[in-house]
């Protein structure tokens, strides 16, 4: 069967690879600027939960960069049959937790610079996001009309963690350039610290598994926001992931949308459909960290709901420590086909359907 | 076939709400709008509802840009509960044209309003 990972963390050994790919005042501040923690650390405003045994697996341990290709080859790519496996880069998300945007987009470049010259050589399987740092919208829309073209770039990437609400029209040059170079926007779980103050509603929780587990409310208010403000009717065709934010909640926040706008339509007389209607035409959740309830059957009943079979992409979240081993991935068995390769076929373009067929 | 019962005197119809009168075991709501007399059923298609109880208003029109242009001003009743919004003339519910509220064809004579029911 044909896979497609959409969450596979290209990891670095130290953040020091990216000064070939940095130049002036911003390669200055990187090298001999403060940073949150020793040289070689990324320079982001950490967040106050940690994690008690780190977030990576314990198996993955590399001590040389090359390493990081090597154990992620033979302990995810070959060891699971995966035919393509969508990078998402690690700690440059987390440049959208820094004050200075210009610093911010600096680093986002050097990354995008780096990963197109190191990762995506390595190995056929590997597709690429290129990070922005949406504190600057202007900035970032530059950047994805900079590389956005490059054949083998099939989405940009933000941080989940955000100053506001992303359907607010201060991010609409990010989906205007989206849109014109024909890559989906996709948010993934991270950035909760810095200038993003608001990762959790009513306050900071105090221990990392609790806060894990509800991270998905900023993507619920992104969700929302991103239908409310019309951004799907301004590009019809733009796509949004969201990726590693939890799946179950979607229907009941989509019922509890459609229900208002039923209402109160008249607040946003630019919609055209119910919000549950533009969910299933430009949004897609990735699956993992996938919900584990008891009985199988109520999970099932809820991905049902939000047309799971087609909204649903399989993502492993690579080498992170609540990972999902695709052999185990539990899913309607009649979706496996859709939901492990096809259904993000539809979304990322960019990759040929032929390679899927043949995989076949 | 319908039958014609005399719901309320034409003066008794205000212009921003409606009338609510009792035809055997029927609430309607009685709708004054610049083309004539309109019933509804008071009962809201949604849940049941005493729709007619709702305050009559206008609505922003559909647009293409983030703008608000009020239109049909008076042509609208919200259902008292969850404020649905329904066309007074059609009975349409603007979401979602297929539902509707049952709507009655109305007659004046002199100053008599009767409904057909």
């Amino acid at each position: 069967m044909f896979i497609l990972d959409t969450d596979c963390h290209n990891y670095w050994c130290s953040a020091t690879v990216l000064e070939p790919y940095m130049e002036g005042l911003f390669k200055d501040m990187f090298i001999r600027g403060e940073k949150t923690g020793p040289r070689g650390a990324f320079p982001h405003g950490h967040r106050p939960w940690f994690h008690p045994e780190g977030f990576a697996r314990h198996d993955v341990n590399p001590v040389e960069e090359d390493d990081n290709y090597l154990i992620m080859k033979e302990k995810h790519l070959d060891k699971y049959a995966i035919d393509i496996a969508i990078l998402t880069g690690d700690e440059p998300i987390e440049a959208s937790t820094l004050a200075n945007p210009y610093y911010a987009n600096a680093l986002c470049k050097a990354y995008n610079d780096y990963m197109i010259d190191y990762w995506l050589p390595k190995d056929s399987r590997f597709w690429g996001s290129m990070v922005v740092a949406p504190q600057d919208p202007k900035l970032a829309a530059e950047e994805i009309r900079r590389i956005g073209s490059h054949p083998h770039i099939v989405q940009v990437l933000v941080s989940h963690g955000a100053q506001r609400p992303y359907g607010d029209p201060f991010y609409h040059p990010i989906f205007e350039a989206c849109a014109e170079m024909g890559l989906p926007f996709a948010m993934h779980l991270g950035g909760q610290g810095g200038v993003n103050s608001t990762p959790i509603g009513a306050g900071p929780s105090t221990f990392f598994w609790e806060t894990h587990a509800i991270l998905p409310q900023s993507a619920m208010t992104h969700m929302a926001s991103l239908i409310a403000q019309g951004v799907f009717e301004k590009w019809p065709d733009l796509k949004v992931v969201i990726i590693e934010c939890g799946v179950a909640w979607v229907p009941s926040v989509l019922w509890r949308l459609d229900s208002n706008y039923r209402a109160l339509r008249k607040e946003t007389p630019w919609l055209k459909r119910l919000p549950s209607e533009y969910f299933k035409s430009n949004i897609r959740m990735s699956t993992q960290p996938l919900e584990q309830p008891q009985n199988i059957q109520h999970l099932w009943a809820t991905l049902e709901a939000m047309d799971g079979e087609n909204t649903l992409l399989f993502a492993s979240d690579y080498p992170h420590w609540d990972y999902d081993d695709v052999t185990k991935l539990h899913i309607p068995p009649a979706w496996r086909e859709k939901v492990l390769g096809l259904n993000a076929l539809d979304i990322y373009k960019r990759i040929p359907r032929p390679a899927a067929m043949a995989a076949k | 076939m319908a039958s014609k019962h005399f719901a309320c005197k034409a003066l008794e119809v205000p212009s921003d709400a409606a009338k609510i009168v009792t035809i055997g075991k029927l609430s309607l709501g009685l709708f004054k709008l610049n083309d004539g007399f309109h019933a509804l059923l008071n009962v809201c298609p949604h849940r049941g509802a005493a729709l007619c109880e709702g305050p009559v208003c206008g609505t922003t029109g559909q647009t293409d840009k983030t703008e608000f242009i009020y239109e049909r001003a008076g042509e609208l009743v919200r259902c008292a509960w969850h404020g649905w919004e329904f066309d007074i003339r059609t009975g349409e519910f603007l979401v979602d044209r297929s539902l509707r509220a049952r709507s009655f064809p109305v007659s004046l004579e002199g100053e008599d309003i009767y409904v057909h029911i």
